[in-house]
């Protein structure tokens, strides 16, 4: 079990050659544990560290999947000691974290491995004094060199620091580097959005590639962290009922569907120069859309699942300008009811324009030329002010062939739908026709719906746990790469082009606490088609 | 055959098997006191199988949704949405201390519960009706969402002759197609009729190797024990955390390099103290009775050395200190190093006996002196490397002791052989074994 070469000869040469697996690991119930790593928060006293960064490493702390090793350095602007960062860093665990509040030991302990770094953005100096902090947590904690870059920081920024990270050394990994640590990994991780365009997503894209190997970077979409986007995998390729029915002989059509209740939340100068389709189209709906139609990969890791989710990208042809207008719907909220609360209209919202032309609901038809796919269209809506939060895919087959009980008076049975519900109420339900017990027959649809939740006691995760571990042990199948983003865009670049140019069709209106407006109805209507109501 | 049958240890197989009935029962009605409880519970004294498999199939029937429903759902159960099962759950209770833990035990389990247990309480030599049955439904949040877990609960009673046929009872009373778990709660009377049975009704058998009162023989036959998913083990599941830890000290490449050159392993493991600890002693109430795990307080420790030992490739090599108080010292051939091992009590009322304190691995190799310690104190522990030169590298971590429904309820998630459990027991009996033999 033991190899024991590695250990007998602890000569100096021998000590960068990696040792045997550790032999206490096997069986164990952990197994995803974090390498040794300092993580570099740039950005450290915003939101999101206090929100979700924080919280996420707490919660990974108590499970047990962070090595003791692991440090954290917060760098940001504000001049504030390690002490008050500390703080910081615990105000936001004992309001968010799902383990609150801290417990003080393990806090205290935890906190003793949390540094703050004092800098501008754009001061080389601050940079070079980061790469002496980081050297010396590599001697002192023992990190063995491995760092991980959070930018946390509005993607204009991005450009900025991925350079002066580059210009002091700490961009390269291991042997590559200058100065100390000749081991180890770096690996960066950005949020979306990642551009608002396809230029300006390559730009970005080149930018960071210029610094960074595209395996170093991992473009976080918290979306795909949460556990039920990963069950779509398993309930597609872990069950041998579902595949062979997965395709176009079988599938009449397929409705994606990503509903919000809530308005813009304070958000309304971000949200109006965005819109819909960038916000949520662009990665959620897409990124569902092709881990729904993509072929089985390979082999379930990062490369392979990528690969498999850019070939649908690239199976979705962009609509030529003149059949926007036919394909798509958009549509802006104005005043109404939504849960039972007044909700005002977009335009009424802070900082958003009077005449504000950003849609809050976009629906779309969408096509896949693919083997598998080819003629089923795939519906995508999007929209906020909607009358309830859910995010579905449902699955329409095709009618049974012939209308059997026609001359029964049943004419015609409605046909089955599969709908994975991805939140809330995470789970899959089958609508199918059942015969209404007693003499004659009469056939009614009735739904079988089958909740993980009733099943499996839950207390998942949160998104961004997982994908900080992901990213420390350097796994990036749930994260987006360079080539998926830049497709997405190619998809959608025309479809914004046509709305600007105004030869897309119409801003439809629709009340808040509706299904969006009319047109998108009959976008389907006109089809023999017709939107669930989720 | 002839070994114990209770958790306290007492009595031939043929005395135990008439339990206090009464007792038994009183504990059992509890079922019907939770406020999960879904529906009103259903008895019949002198049933048949039949009976209770009739009323099993319409325990969640519901009036049929009104006519025209749009919505109307049809499920395999009533429930406002179907309920996927996951898993069988058969306890066996033979006497009343049993039947308290396991009405605990499984009430605690909550959310987390399998979707159905069969609580089987044999009385081989009892006469009367050979079958009564009990059925109480329960539903709980889950948690963080809309839905509601339901599950039942069946207690069989039975009698005389019936009880030498188990399988025929029970297998028609399980949910088709799920894989069914065994548990055994307290010192299984291995050889005996009734647990061979019962044994042979699961894919998996659950046992408490801290329940065991001849301990190293149990581990043995534990560990020669074959299902076709495996023998769960909840004293194995307390030690997750602390091999978990253990695993942690050598993750780092830097420190993997000591592994192959420990030279000493200490630990210690908590015991009443003295004077409560004998015979039940302290005035023990029905927690201290029934609590698990304190048949054998040595069992966390051993089999924490045993699972060490075998991963390391350690063999008994001879005896220094012979087993005395629960306390020991043998010396191990390790695959470079002579390995002492010490297994030492320590009195505390602060934690429950059987529960480690403290687990210290020194090395002492050409790579120079390297100590790595875990020392519990309370909820939390400390965790220190002191090797490579550095300073201590030192933390603190959680570490409660989770309740019996925690490690049940990990336990039954698990459906797989663990072959590093068995190695782990097995060498466990075999340091027992050593330990027991004169010094050398």
């Amino acid at each position: 079990m033991v190899t024991p070469t590695a250990a007998r000869e602890p000569h100096p040469h021998h000590r960068l050659s990696q040792p045997p697996p550790n032999p206490l690991r096997e069986g164990l119930r952990l197994e995803r544990i974090a390498e040794p790593c300092t993580m570099v928060i740039c950005g450290a006293t915003g939101d999101l560290t206090e929100r979700k960064l924080g919280p996420a490493l707490y919660n990974s702390l108590l499970g047990g999947f962070l090595p003791p090793e692991f440090t954290v350095v917060g760098f940001a602007r504000r001049d504030l000691s390690n002490e008050a960062f500390r703080e910081h860093l615990l105000g936001g665990i004992n309001r968010f974290s799902r383990n609150r509040p801290a417990k003080p030991a393990i806090w205290d302990s935890f906190a003793r491995g949390i540094e703050y770094h004092r800098g501008n953005f754009d001061d080389p100096g601050a940079f070079v004094e980061l790469a002496k902090r980081l050297d010396r947590i590599d001697r002192d904690r023992g990190t063995a060199g491995n760092r991980l870059f959070y930018l946390a920081v509005p993607p204009g920024l991005y450009p900025e620091i991925v350079n002066q990270l580059d210009r002091a050394g700490l961009a390269t990994s291991g042997r590559h580097r200058m100065s100390g640590s000749k081991r180890g990994w770096t690996r960066v991780i950005v949020e979306k959005p990642f551009g608002y365009d396809l230029d300006s997503a390559r730009t970005l894209n080149r930018e960071i590639a210029e610094v960074f190997e595209e395996r170093q970077v991992y473009r976080i979409d918290h979306y795909l962290g949460k556990e039920t986007v990963q069950n779509l995998s398993v309930f597609r390729f872990g069950n041998g009922l579902f595949e062979p029915i997965w395709n176009r002989r079988y599938i009449d059509s397929v409705q994606i569907t990503v509903a919000e209740t809530v308005g813009v939340e304070g958000r309304g100068d971000f949200y109006d120069q965005t819109g819909a389709l960038r916000d949520i189209v662009q990665n959620h709906g897409l990124q569902l859309l092709a881990m729904f139609a993509m072929e089985p990969p390979v082999e379930f890791g990062p490369e392979d699942l990528r690969d498999e989710k850019l070939k649908v990208l690239r199976a979705v042809k962009p609509m030529p300008p003149e059949e926007v207008a036919a394909n798509t719907v958009r549509g802006q909220y104005v005043n109404g009811w939504v849960e039972g609360e007044r909700m005002p209209a977009y335009r009424d919202e802070a900082e958003v324009a009077p005449d504000s032309e950003t849609e809050t609901f976009v629906a779309l038809k969408l096509a896949i030329d693919s083997w598998r796919w080819a003629g089923v269209p795939f519906y995508v809506r999007t929209g906020k002010a909607l009358p309830s939060r859910v995010t579905e895919i449902a699955v329409q087959f095709r009618r049974a062939p012939l209308a059997l009980f026609s001359r029964a008076g049943v004419s015609q049975v409605d046909p089955n739908v599969l709908a994975i519900r991805v939140q809330p109420d995470e789970g899959i339900l089958l609508r199918f026709g059942a015969k209404v017990p007693g003499q004659g027959l009469q056939i009614r649809t009735v739904n079988m719906d089958f909740r993980y939740g009733s099943s499996f006691a839950v207390d998942s995760p949160d998104a961004y746990e997982t994908l900080l571990l992901d990213a420390m042990i350097g796994d990036a199948s749930l994260f987006t790469r360079d080539d998926e983003v830049e497709r997405a865009w190619t998809i959608l670049d025309p479809i914004l082009d046509a709305w600007q140019s105004g030869h897309g069709g119409p801003l439809h209106f629709y009340g808040a606490g509706s299904w969006g407006p009319p047109a998108a109805e009959e976008l389907l209507e006109r089809e023999g088609r017709a939107w669930r109501k989720p | 055959m002839a070994e114990a049958v209770s958790p306290g240890g007492g009595g031939a197989p043929d005395e135990a098997a008439v339990p206090d009935e009464i007792a038994v029962h009183r504990h059992l009605m509890r079922f019907g006191e939770f406020e999960s409880l879904a529906t009103p519970t259903w008895e019949e004294r002198g049933t048949t199988v039949q009976a209770v498999a009739g009323h099993l199939g319409s325990l969640w029937d519901v009036p049929a949704a009104p006519q025209g429903d749009e919505h109307a759902t049809i499920t395999e159960k009533g429930l406002p949405h179907a309920r996927a099962s996951v898993l069988n759950l058969i306890a066996v209770v033979l006497d009343d201390a049993a039947a308290d833990r396991v009405v605990r035990t499984l009430m605690a389990l909550g959310v987390r519960h399998p979707s159905r247990a069969i609580v089987l309480v044999p009385e081989h030599g009892a006469n009367g009706r050979p079958l009564d049955a009990r059925i109480s439904t329960h539903c709980n949040d889950a948690l963080g969402g809309g839905d509601r877990v339901c599950y039942e609960e069946v207690v069989l009673f039975v009698r005389g002759e019936a009880a030498g046929h188990l399988a025929g009872i029970v297998a028609p009373l399980l949910i088709h197609d799920l894989p069914t778990h065994v548990w055994w709660p307290g010192d299984p009377p291995f050889g005996h009729p009734i647990f061979d049975q019962v044994v042979e009704l699961g894919d998996r058998v659950l046992v408490d190797t801290a329940d065991f009162t001849d301990l190293a023989p149990g581990m043995r036959r534990i560990a020669a024990l074959r299902r076709r998913s495996g023998v769960g083990d909840l004293n194995w599941e307390r030690l997750a955390w602390w091999q978990e830890l253990t695993a942690q000290f050598f993750d780092a490449p830097r420190f993997r390099r000591y592994l192959p050159n420990l030279s000493r392993l200490v630990i210690r493991y908590a015991v009443a103290p003295s004077g409560a600890v004998a015979g039940g002693g302290r005035a023990a109430g029905d927690a201290d009775e029934t609590a698990p795990g304190v048949a054998s307080p040595m069992a966390q420790a051993v089999l924490y050395a045993g699972w060490i030992a075998t991963r390391l490739g350690w063999r008994r090599y001879r005896t220094i200190e012979s087993l005395r108080d629960g306390a020991f010292v043998l010396k191990l051939e390790g695959k470079h190093e002579m390995v002492d091992l010490m297994i030492r009590p320590e009195e505390t009322d602060e934690l429950r006996p059987g529960e480690l304190i403290s687990v210290r691995l020194r090395s002492l190799g050409e790579t120079g002196a390297g100590e790595f310690i875990i020392d519990r104190s309370g909820d939390d522990a400390t965790v220190a490397t002191n090797a490579d030169g550095m300073t201590a590298l030192l933390r603190r971590v959680p570490m409660e002791t989770p309740a019996e429904a925690e490690l049940l309820s990990a336990q039954l998630a698990m459906d797989a052989l663990d072959p590093v459990h068995t190695d782990a027991l097995r060498a466990a009996g075999i340091l027992l074994a050593s330990a027991r033999e004169p010094a050398a």
